[in-house]
């Protein structure tokens, strides 16, 4: 009984520390074939900068339609387009902020 | 020697300076010329040798493209950037900021193939941005044999042609002149000529007036007779200045110590009639003896000159002071002066400043050659309406 109610609180603590991004992004899209970090790389790919990126994903999210997408086509026909971010603008800029942080380019290259 | 012929590389000092200026100004142009066509034909060779440069670099911005697609793939598994032995990279993103670079250059990115700190950059824009670089910078070491050998072209093409434009120059210069020297020759031939002829009848009047016992004479005659002097003495001052002008310089020096009081009371008396005639008053002023191992006939002349000079454009009831000093004479008068840019200018031939009085500017001229042949130092005052102060010192 003990026990129980300590892996209840244990439980609630970690959920409650997690950010925007893990509980709403990470938390999705790891039930995806395709990681997380491969998308960002499909941005970086036409967008290029950190503003034009983190724009591009924003908007996508609040809009997400196939003519946005820098998926593939056949990827869009298999999983189809994503529901409408519930996100408000702060969570959505919080998210995109911390995606940037973890994946970008600068300073990683040897 | 004809005199005409000294006097072919006699030009005067406003005339040097003309050529001076000419020559500086031509040789300044020749120089800008040969200047604005080396930096043309340099830049032509810098575009040659980029534009033959500019395929290897492709070939290298292919090749690196390929690894950087590669790099972007796999960027999860390895992050090490793409480096080669013959080019180095850098890559920067839409906002042109640098993701990361092989070599610190500093990079011109709205260029596309340039050439800086002989290094040669390709700025290649590539249609998919890997790794988000949509600038991809290729950077090659510039041997350099091609500044080598246009530095040389250059200057061999430069020293042949300023060497060209220094003989068409020099040609142009001769043709310009020609008109010049010409009429300077001419007037001088006239003079020489003229000369010749004066001197029979000037002897003879002058030496005639003098065997003219005056005290026998009339007033009236004794006036037309001291007339007659002057103008004789006008004539013969004319015809020594002349003939200085055009023998001047055959002149042998019988160089003598002159005692210049004794010289300066000689000339006043010599010119007392001539000085009485336009009511100046000649005077000299002795402030301490001097002499000056001098050609007596030179030293005259020059002393004569002055005289002649402040008596012509004296005014009626005017004065001249002559001046005898330790080492110095000067001869001050109170007559028209002249203004004070056109003192500069007053020792050269045939410079006349009073077209009202007679002369052919030669007069301060011959002054000046005596002056410059036996070192003698010439200070001109002059000022309008009030008179004109000429010294002569040694």
């Amino acid at each position: 009984m003990v026990r129980g109610v300590f892996l209840s609180l244990v439980f609630l603590l970690s959920s409650l520390s997690a950010t925007v991004y893990e509980e709403n992004c990470v938390s999705c899209h790891k039930r995806l074939p395709v990681s997380i970090d491969k998308y960002f790389y499909k941005y970086l790919l036409i967008y290029s900068s950190e503003t034009d990126t983190k724009n591009a994903i924003i908007n996508y999210l609040k809009v997400p339609v196939k003519e946005t997408t820098v998926m593939s086509d056949s990827f869009i026909s298999r999983f189809g387009v994503k529901q409408r971010t519930t996100l408000s603008e702060k969570q959505l800029q919080e998210a995109v902020d911390e995606y940037w942080q973890r994946y970008k380019v600068f300073g990683k290259l040897k | 020697m004809s005199a005409s012929k000294s006097l072919d590389t006699d030009f005067l000092s406003s005339e040097k300076r003309t050529l001076f200026r000419f020559s500086i100004l031509y040789i300044l142009l020749t120089v800008i010329i040969i200047s604005v066509f080396s930096f043309i034909y340099y830049e032509l060779q810098k575009d040659l040798m980029l534009q033959e440069k500019k395929s290897t670099l492709q070939e290298y911005s292919k090749k690196f493209l390929y690894d950087l697609k590669q790099l972007h793939i796999n960027f999860d598994k390895t992050q090490v950037y793409p480096r080669y032995e013959n080019f180095d990279s850098a890559i920067f993103d839409n906002e042109k900021k640098l993701i990361f670079a092989t070599s610190d250059t500093k990079i011109k990115l709205d260029k596309i193939l340039y050439l800086h700190d002989e290094v040669i950059h390709l700025v290649n824009i590539p249609e998919s941005y890997y790794l988000g670089a949509k600038y991809v910078i290729i950077k090659m070491k510039d041997d350099g044999l091609w500044l080598k050998q246009t530095r040389r072209e250059i200057l061999i093409f430069s020293s042949i042609t300023f060497i060209f434009m220094l003989i068409v120059g020099y040609s142009l210069l001769r043709m310009f002149l020609k008109p010049m020297r010409d009429a300077i020759q001419l007037l001088d031939r006239f003079i020489k000529d003229t000369t010749h002829e004066l001197n029979t009848p000037v002897s003879t009047i002058v030496t005639n007036i003098e065997m003219i016992d005056k005290e026998m004479l009339d007033a009236k005659l004794l006036r037309k007779i001291n007339r007659i002097d002057i103008g004789a003495k006008t004539i013969s001052n004319i015809y020594q200045d002349l003939t200085y002008l055009t023998l001047g310089n055959k002149i042998i020096s019988n160089d003598e110590d002159v005692d210049i009081e004794h010289l300066v009371i000689e000339r006043i008396e010599y010119f007392k009639s001539l000085a009485s005639a336009k009511k100046v008053l000649l005077q000299m002023e002795l402030v301490q003896n001097t002499s000056l191992f001098i050609d007596k006939g030179k030293i005259s002349k020059l002393l004569d000159n002055l005289i002649s000079n402040a008596i012509k454009y004296n005014k009626i009831n005017g004065s001249i002071h002559i001046i005898v000093e330790d080492k110095k004479i000067t001869v001050a008068d109170t007559g028209i002066g002249i203004a004070k840019e056109d003192i500069s200018q007053m020792l050269e031939r045939y410079t006349r400043f009073n077209k009202s009085s007679g002369g052919f500017g030669i007069g301060l001229n011959i002054v000046a050659s005596i002056a410059k042949e036996y070192n003698l130092h010439i200070e001109i005052e002059s000022e309008e309406k009030v008179g004109t102060k000429v010294s002569v010192s040694w």
